[in-house]
């Protein structure tokens, strides 16, 4: 019984060191979001270009306080459309000119911001 | 203007909106209770099995008769096919009755009222007699596979809000369910219809529970859960459930959103072994830690008898991924489905309160799993061996909290 006890303690040390990952997460603001870039002023702003089926930068985070400006540039090499899901905004993108689409995210939540002809997921917006 | 979903990567094959990432402390709390109470199992709880499974429970004695309900079950599975043949491409309910409402809904339902869809099951209607008996080694893998390609058109499919995907499958589901039906009786409804098996399953934690000899019982859901009859396939069956919620979590994190747009495998494959891993990943880490534990407590075959203390974390991650989809969309599917032009309010939960439910839901899962488990080891290891032996589902158990936690961040 006793070394079950020592067992399970030092199993748990273990443990507590192998949660450490948890903080490493991908989802922290301004850690690996290649497209967050929540301005001091508070509003999201991102642009994104999509060249030979690949968008550059690659689909990462856009997040934004509920209730602020989001901005969303878009230059597709092909024509599209581009839709903001949840809140339902599209806009049509013609090849080579930028399109932008400018909203208040007033819906908690996560989003996906995509084109409909690639099927292509641009950024997801993270509204807190 | 609602856009059919369909298009890109959805998390759960409707759906504008997906879940905020859980607030750090959350995690950090849950995986600390988590622990917290896995040791207080480990130390503190009985030395003897308590849980007496089927034999458990109160009989209610009110028996009804079920025909009408399957009746009404038939009638509105034709209404929802009904809508994706026929319906709009806009707005179009049948995918929101199919994986919000069906899908999603048979979770809070099992867990109240016990096994429904066994209750309201229209392929029930057909006549029970079997032609031969349906091979015990077939056990539930017909179940595992086609939860498992449920799961796939749900989370992989190209577009799996599409009608002609969903008409296809609910084509090849009633197909295999009536010819299953035709061949072997209701006993291959039991082991074979992938939603009964997943409803029965949820079912057993229900405290209105049914037991084998068909007599309804009022029981606790521990005894409901000790009910659960080992079976080949049970063990995969649950890693489908837990490993197909688990890449749900998963799939939308944005390096897998990159990867499967830039890979060369294309989304759907890449999509598949995605899932697949998760679903192996799962079964990998349950039998290795079981086998460890057999090894420990010098017990043979333990894999199948400790699957039913999967079931609660099972339910527990499906909680966690789908309890605002439910809330939200489901609201949205109902309101689509009856023909009422309004719009659902995407807001109607705090996200506070969805990331409480998350974590509260992974918990209270893990705690009941750990309970079982308990219980379970105590009735089949030696005394001498008993805690020692549980040391290994211990790992099991934590593991997929800590990973269940994880996907939520």
């Amino acid at each position: 019984m006793r070394r079950a006890r020592v067992a399970a303690a030092v199993l748990a040390c273990w443990l507590a060191a192998a949660c450490g990952p948890l903080s490493q997460t991908h989802h922290n603001p301004g850690n690996s979001h290649e497209v967050a870039t929540a301005a001091p002023s508070g509003t999201a702003e991102a642009a994104i270009t999509i060249a030979h089926g690949q968008v550059s930068p690659p689909p990462g985070w856009l997040e934004v306080a509920k209730g602020r400006q989001v901005t969303i540039t878009v230059t597709s090499d092909v024509a599209d459309e581009l839709h903001v899901h949840g809140y339902d905004i599209e806009a049509e993108l013609r090849p080579g000119v930028p399109a932008t689409v400018r909203f208040t995210a007033d819906l908690t939540g996560v989003f996906e911001v995509e084109t409909h002809g690639s099927g292509l997921v641009l950024t997801q917006l993270a509204v807190r | 203007m609602s856009v059919p979903a369909g298009f890109g990567v959805l998390a759960h094959g409707v759906g504008a909106r997906s879940d905020l990432p859980i607030p750090l402390f959350y995690a950090y709390a849950g995986a600390v209770a988590a622990l917290v109470v896995s040791f207080l199992a480990l130390g503190l709880l009985w030395a003897d099995s308590r849980f007496r499974g089927d034999r458990a429970g109160r009989v209610i004695p009110l028996r009804l008769p079920a025909w009408p309900v399957r009746v009404l079950t038939l009638l509105l599975a034709l209404y929802t096919i009904g809508w994706l043949a026929a319906g709009p491409a806009e707005r179009n309910a049948g995918p929101y009755l199919v994986y919000v409402l069906f899908w999603v809904g048979l979770v809070p339902a099992s867990l109240l009222f016990g096994p429904v869809w066994r209750a309201l099951s229209p392929f029930r209607l057909l006549p029970g007699r079997a032609r031969r008996p349906l091979p015990p080694r077939l056990g539930y893998w017909p179940a595992a596979a086609g939860l498992l390609a449920f799961t796939w058109m749900e989370l992989v499919a190209p577009e799996p809000a599409a009608p002609v995907t969903l008409l296809v499958f609910l084509a090849l589901y009633g197909a295999v369910q009536v010819a299953g039906t035709l061949a072997y009786g209701h006993a291959w409804l039991e082991r074979g219809d992938p939603f009964e098996v997943y409803s029965t399953l949820i079912g057993h934690l229900s405290p209105i529970g049914r037991r084998a000899n068909g007599d309804r019982v009022l029981r606790s859901p521990f005894d409901g859960l000790d009910a659960i009859e080992p079976a080949p396939g049970l063990v995969a069956t649950v890693c489908v459930l837990l490993g197909g919620t688990a890449y749900d979590g998963f799939s939308t994190t944005p390096a897998w959103v990159a990867a499967l747009q830039s890979g060369p495998l294309g989304r759907t494959g890449l999509g598949t072994l995605g899932l697949l891993a998760a679903v192996a990943g799962v079964a990998l880490l349950y039998a290795a830690c079981l086998g460890t534990a057999g090894l420990i407590g010098g017990a043979r075959g333990l894999t199948a008898r400790f699957a039913h203390s999967l079931v609660p974390v099972a339910t527990g991650y499906l909680i966690a991924h789908y309890f605002s989809l439910l809330v939200i969309e489901g609201r949205h599917g109902l309101l689509l489905a009856v023909g009422v032009p309004a719009e659902a309010d995407q807001n109607a939960v705090a996200p506070g309160t969805i990331a409480t439910v998350q974590v509260l839901a992974i918990i209270v899962g893990h705690v009941v799993g750990v309970v079982a488990a308990h219980d379970r080891s105590v009735r089949l290891l030696p005394p001498a061996r008993a805690v020692s032996g549980q040391i290994p589902l211990f790992v099991l158990m934590v593991g997929y909290t800590i990973g269940g936690l994880t996907l939520l961040l």
